[in-house]
């Protein structure tokens, strides 16, 4: 007994920290939560709407079992209403129509007795973007809960989307799509990346010039620049923390290759050399990077130290990996599962740390592609396409769920968080 | 006319955004926040001076005829899954065309070539893939004695499908290299 129990300490102190291995929380161990509303203002259907974001937020946030029912209350009642006695936690909402269309809420966490532990007012300029507010609440309930924050719950997404053959938009949204603003409209634009943390400009390739053209907007100023060109290829990869380097795929000479820039001087360095196909540099820490290439006649992932010429092999599982996205010591990947030319075939996302052996499978069906580690690491994003439909998707890999934000129409080419 | 276009748009943009840009944001006394909402844009104009353009405006009646019809007898190049090689067949198609850019009437012109792939990946390793095979169909071309100055590749990964059904007939289609034709 007493080995059984030091065993079983050894697992819990060894792998309790790595997200390689699953997590699986039962359900009725998460403490319950419903949510009341006391507006007065604005008409049932906005009120409906803005209780299904908040509803959908609390679920994604992963630590309450969220009750779904639409109930109403007095904002300053003593007690909750008699259908959420049983619940642990009670969040009261109001929302206030304010002077230029601007949106105001006011929320407070109870517990079951009525007791207030948690209280704040948002403002939006705008009602329409009413679901940011959704998503701060969550953000904020998530932190006073004493969870590790969800920063990316209120970062913005871009991404472009392929509407006709070499026709695309460039769209910035929230996280589950439900603003949606079109920043690039007409023209042939693919592979959009925020060029600084704060999401106050962005990078994409042109492809409607005679050679692919990396361009830069922006957002507050309006502003459009030019940055460069390659015959061939040009994209940016990768944005460094502090968005003073990029990693560019180029291919001057028609040889794809990925190349660093740094902004300040101005100055290139080319980190590949080989014949085939390098692309898709991924930042890992300051000083290395991750990125695919075919120099063993299939796409994989590999590291390397920039400016150094040592070349590692990170997966040895699959034999055709194409895409990949690193966070500390974990690298995600997109790996083919079937390799069938004539009929439907299944790409799934893994992860793996460089610490350990274990691969975690993060996918289960369709096609599963460009993953992107959030900023602190917590989620992934990623496009799936499936029987049809293109969707946007989040893994969340401390709590083992994926969640999935379809789009009406179109489909996603690329995107960036 | 263009021109005119995009500037208006460009007046439009700037006034938009120095109407934005002056709004301090309003918070609330205790314990709240603005939260970040992302600012309005109007769409960014995008120019349209594609090489295809160009050629209609710059070039006289009867030479875009000229290379309307050469464009029309090039082939295109097709390729199997996940590859760049040229198979024996596409190599006839490629002797032809180089013939065809070695005659007189074709000298003046440059080709672009397109690199296309099916649609499985969004990813850039299937634009460096459709790369491949453009860089691919210009060796071959150079091979035959075509300059290598008189031609220029992009990739267009698979956002350029001509078949967008599920088929393996359509991801077939789509695998390829298109000869497109700049004065």
């Amino acid at each position: 007994m007493k080995i059984l129990l030091a065993l079983l300490m050894f697992f819990t102190f060894t792998f309790g920290a790595d997200a390689t291995i699953e997590v699986v929380k039962k359900a009725e161990t998460l403490p319950s939560i419903a949510v009341e509303d006391a507006s007065n203002d604005y008409d049932e259907s906005f009120k409906l709407r803005f209780f299904k974001a908040l509803i959908a937020d609390l679920n994604v946030i992963s630590i309450f079992n969220v009750d779904r029912h639409y109930r109403i209350n007095e904002y300053d009642a003593n007690s909750v209403v008699v259908e959420n006695k049983d619940q642990e936690y009670v969040l009261r909402y109001l929302l206030q129509e304010l002077d230029n269309g601007g949106l105001g809420v006011s929320i407070k966490l109870l517990q079951k007795d009525g007791t207030e532990l948690f209280s704040k007012n948002y403002r939006v300029s705008k009602q329409n973007i009413y679901m940011f507010v959704a998503h701060a609440i969550a953000y904020d309930i998530n932190e006073f809960m004493g969870e590790p924050p969800v920063s990316w719950i209120k970062r913005k997404v871009i991404f472009s989307k392929i509407v006709a053959p070499m026709k695309t938009e460039i769209i910035i949204s929230d996280y589950t799509l439900s603003y949606q603003h079109v920043i690039v409209k007409g023209g042939f634009n693919v592979f959009p990346k925020w060029a600084n943390k704060a999401q106050t400009a962005f990078y994409y390739t042109s492809l409607d010039s005679a050679k692919p053209t990396l361009k830069y907007i922006d957002i507050r100023k309006g502003t459009v620049k030019n940055l460069m060109s390659s015959d061939g290829m040009m994209i940016c990869s990768d944005v460094s923390d502090d968005g003073q380097k990029l990693l560019l795929t180029m291919a001057p000479k028609g040889q794809p290759d990925i190349y660093t820039y740094d902004l300040n001087t101005k100055k290139y360095s080319k980190e590949t050399h080989y014949r085939g196909i390098d692309v898709n540099g991924q930042f890992m820490g300051r000083d290395k990077m991750v990125f695919i290439s075919s120099r063993l006649g299939y796409p994989n992932v590999f590291s390397k130290t920039l400016g150094h010429d040592d070349v590692e092999q990170m997966v040895y599982y699959g034999r055709s990996n194409s895409a990949c996205s690193a966070h500390g010591h974990y690298v995600v990947y997109k790996a083919r599962e079937t390799s069938n030319a004539f009929s439907e075939n299944t790409f799934n996302l893994h992860l793996i740390s460089t610490k350990t052996d274990v691969i975690r499978r993060l996918t289960a069906t369709g096609v599963n592609e460009f993953p992107r580690f959030s900023q602190d690491g917590d989620a992934i994003i990623f496009i799936k396409n499936y029987k049809g439909q293109s969707a946007i998707g989040i893994i969340r890999l401390n709590y083992n769920k994926n969640y999935l934000f379809p789009i009406t129409s179109g489909r996603v080419q690329s995107l960036d968080w | 006319m263009m021109k005119s276009i995009v500037l208006s748009g460009v007046v439009a943009a700037l006034l938009v955004f120095s109407g934005c840009s002056e709004k301090e944001p309003v918070v609330d006394s205790q314990n709240s926040e603005q939260v970040a909402a992302p600012t309005e844009v109007t769409a960014v104009e995008t120019e349209t001076v594609s090489a295809e353009d160009s050629m209609v405006n710059s070039s006289t009646n009867s030479a875009e005829m000229t290379m309307a019809e050469i464009e029309s007898k090039l082939p295109t190049i097709y390729f199997a899954f996940d590859k760049y090689d040229i198979t024996p067949e596409m190599q006839e198609r490629i002797d032809a065309a180089a013939e065809l850019g070695k005659k007189d009437i074709a000298k003046s012109l440059s080709v672009k070539l397109e690199g296309n792939c099916d649609e499985w990946g969004s990813d850039e390793y299937n634009f460096a893939l459709g790369l491949k095979r453009a860089e691919a169909v210009k060796k071959a071309l150079v091979a035959d004695g075509i300059e290598s100055s008189r031609i220029s590749m992009v990739s267009y990964g698979e956002s350029n499908p001509v078949c967008t059904e599920h088929t393996k007939e359509c991801w077939a289609k789509n695998r390829r290299v298109d000869f497109k034709l700049i004065p």
